[in-house]
């Protein structure tokens, strides 16, 4: 990026919001479909009853919770890439921390989505939230599942907030420059914004505490979904490695979604300038750290099962890796700690065609884990005679095909609509002056 | 009551626009504002502004939340009033997570509050007297004077190099 100048950086950005060319938009509709394929199941589901799903004693728990477990991880390192590396004062970020925290909202939009789908009746919603009723029912704050819900719907709200008003700036620049009713329309959204030193100064500090309390939210997010596992009795699930785990493998498969995401977008867009290939080998570098860690949890979940001399939780280990799931194990294992381990190589950190394709399999693989965890668990826990097993329906298919086509829709719209690379940061980048956090 | 003028002046180095802000002090024109592209350490230390108080308002945010929190589990348990898990109706370590989200939350909404307070925004009043180009490249510095003397004023920051017109 060096040698860019402001008005460089500008140009390059806004190049991206002028009007899409067709194949764009036949992208989008693509993707649209795929929507409303998903919508359509659900509302069939609705219709007919959750029934329509494979889920059945003693498998309750299917794709629904695989997927929301899925997207709440994938939500997870665009925190990670926004606030975590900013505190650390990581400068690699700036080009890619945009398109990471909006990955970050469309996901945790969507893994919101699947517990209501999997209420079956989901208008009644609102039994979860704490309002007197004439019933005297009340949420009870003790259940792992309720902490779900205030950490999620926390979550949202504050990663949602971050991602708007680290854009504040940038919609003032779009504004700027544009005309007729985009100009109007930018000029609502900026609030006005005019990088006056007074909303700087207020604006940077509160930038800093955004970040910082990102950063916390961020770890306790996936602990709490990682104790809606942990703190049920089922082996294989009631583990206290959980949330260490659990948070690890979140960012690593963010991060791989990063990749899958930036790759196309650097490509299409043009931004080989900004998103350079030192950005790419360190998102590498750091799926090799979390991969890693996925790895050791693997193995301890399996040293503590010997460990434990606990028969059940002995089986339920064995039959994970040699029962009727061993090939989701199987190729659990191999994505997530294997294919990483690949990174190690240069040539293949600087390959765009190799960093693409290992980033699809972290993704394969990381939701393969969720598979493993949550179906292998349940579906093999204490009594042989409650022992049984489960295949998702064609309607959790489509809903799982709903899930992928509304996050690369929603991201479709965002980058031909907003700007999709921070163009204050990366104007402080390559001014030593700057400092977007005083 | 004299009537007053904006000159506002761009510069393309922030350097040049601190060291004219610098001179302004001294003079009998008046400071308005500074705009840049980016946060300007240089220019923010040549105003000598004092600590943003946002922190404050998300602290203010954040006690409020954890109390929330707590205080609403608690209040539940007591109405249900009934021992689940064999935990005890009032389960501190539970209600202490319910209380740490509700602290980022509400820090966070604090924070949102506190930025919109400070800046006064949303306001659409100050665009009518701003350089576009100040979001750009450039560093905008306005300044006002008593009429008659903006010719002065447009000079000064044309020697300090910047970019000067009457707005």
């Amino acid at each position: 990026m060096s040698g860019m100048t402001y008005a460089q950086i500008e140009q390059t950005v806004l190049h991206t919001l002028r009007p899409a060319p067709l194949k764009y938009w036949a992208v989008v509709a693509l993707t649209f479909l795929g929507l409303l394929i998903g919508a359509g199941c659900w509302a069939y589901q609705i219709a007919v009853g959750i029934g329509v799903g494979g889920q059945n004693i003693p498998v309750v728990w299917g794709t629904y919770l695989i997927n929301f477990v899925f997207w709440v991880g994938i939500a997870h390192s665009g925190t990670l890439i926004s606030a975590i590396l900013y505190l650390f004062r990581a400068g690699w970020r700036n080009p890619i921390a945009r398109a990471a925290e909006t990955m970050t909202v469309f996901a945790v939009c969507i893994a919101g989505l699947f517990p209501f789908i999997h209420l079956g009746r989901v208008w009644m919603v609102y039994y979860i939230l704490p309002y007197p009723n004439e019933r005297t029912l009340w949420p009870n704050f003790q259940s792992p599942l309720v902490f779900d819900v205030v950490a999620i719907s926390t979550y949202l709200t504050v990663s949602s907030l971050f991602w708007y008003t680290g854009m504040l700036p940038d919609l003032a620049i779009v504004r700027d420059r544009a005309t007729g009713l985009r100009k109007r329309i930018f000029q609502m959204i900026s609030l006005g914004w005019t990088g006056r030193h007074e909303q700087w100064r207020h604006y940077t500090r509160a930038y800093l505490f955004f970040a910082a309390l990102a950063t916390p939210l961020v770890i306790s997010v996936h602990s709490v979904v990682s104790w809606d596992f942990a703190l049920g009795i089922v082996p294989g699930w009631h583990s206290t490695i959980f949330a260490p785990y659990f948070v690890a493998g979140a960012i690593h498969s963010g991060l791989a979604m990063v990749l899958t995401l930036i790759i196309p977008l650097r490509r299409i867009f043009h931004y080989e300038a900004f998103i350079t290939e030192n950005i790419l080998d360190n998102i590498a570098k750091t799926i090799i750290f979390t991969g890693l860690i996925v790895g050791y949890a693997y193995l301890v979940e399996y040293f503590l099962a010997w460990y434990s001399h606990n028969i059940v939780e002995q089986e339920s280990f064995r039959w994970r890796a040699f029962g009727h799931y061993s090939l989701q194990f199987w190729v659990m294992v191999i994505c997530n700690t294997v294919v990483p381990l690949l990174f190690f190589f240069r040539k293949v950190r600087r390959s765009i065609p190799w960093l693409f394709a290992i980033s699809v399999l972290i993704n394969i693989g990381m939701w393969y884990e969720r598979f493993v965890i949550i179906i292998g668990g349940v579906a093999h826990d204490f009594m042989p005679n409650a022992w049984g097993l489960y295949s998702p329906s064609i309607i959790e298919y489509g809903i799982l095909l709903g899930s992928f086509s509304m996050f690369f829709f929603l991201f479709l719209l965002f980058v031909k609509h907003l700007p999709s690379v921070s163009m204050t940061e990366l104007k402080e980048g390559i001014h030593q002056g700057g400092d977007h956090g005083r | 009551m004299a009537v007053e003028k904006c000159v506002i002046s761009l510069f393309d180095d922030e350097t040049r626009a601190a060291s004219a802000i610098e001179a302004l002090r001294g003079s009998p024109w008046k400071l308005e504002r500074v705009h840049s592209p980016i946060p300007s350490d240089k220019i923010l230390n040549a105003l000598k502004l004092k600590k943003s108080r946002v922190g404050y308002f998300t602290l203010a945010g954040g006690i409020i939340g954890f109390f929330s929190g707590v205080g609403l589990a608690i209040y539940t348990g007591i109405q249900w009033n009934l021992i689940v898990s064999g935990k005890p109706v009032v389960a501190w370590i539970p209600f202490l997570i319910v209380g740490f989200e509700f602290t980022i939350l509400f820090a966070v909404f604090g924070n949102v509050l506190g930025l919109l307070f400070q800046t006064n925004l949303p306001e659409f009043q100050s665009l009518r007297i701003y350089d576009q180009r100040c979001s750009g490249e450039h560093f905008g510095v306005l300044a006002s004077c008593a009429e008659g003397e903006e010719n002065k004023l447009m000079a000064f920051f044309q020697e300090k190099g910047g970019e000067a017109r009457l707005i």
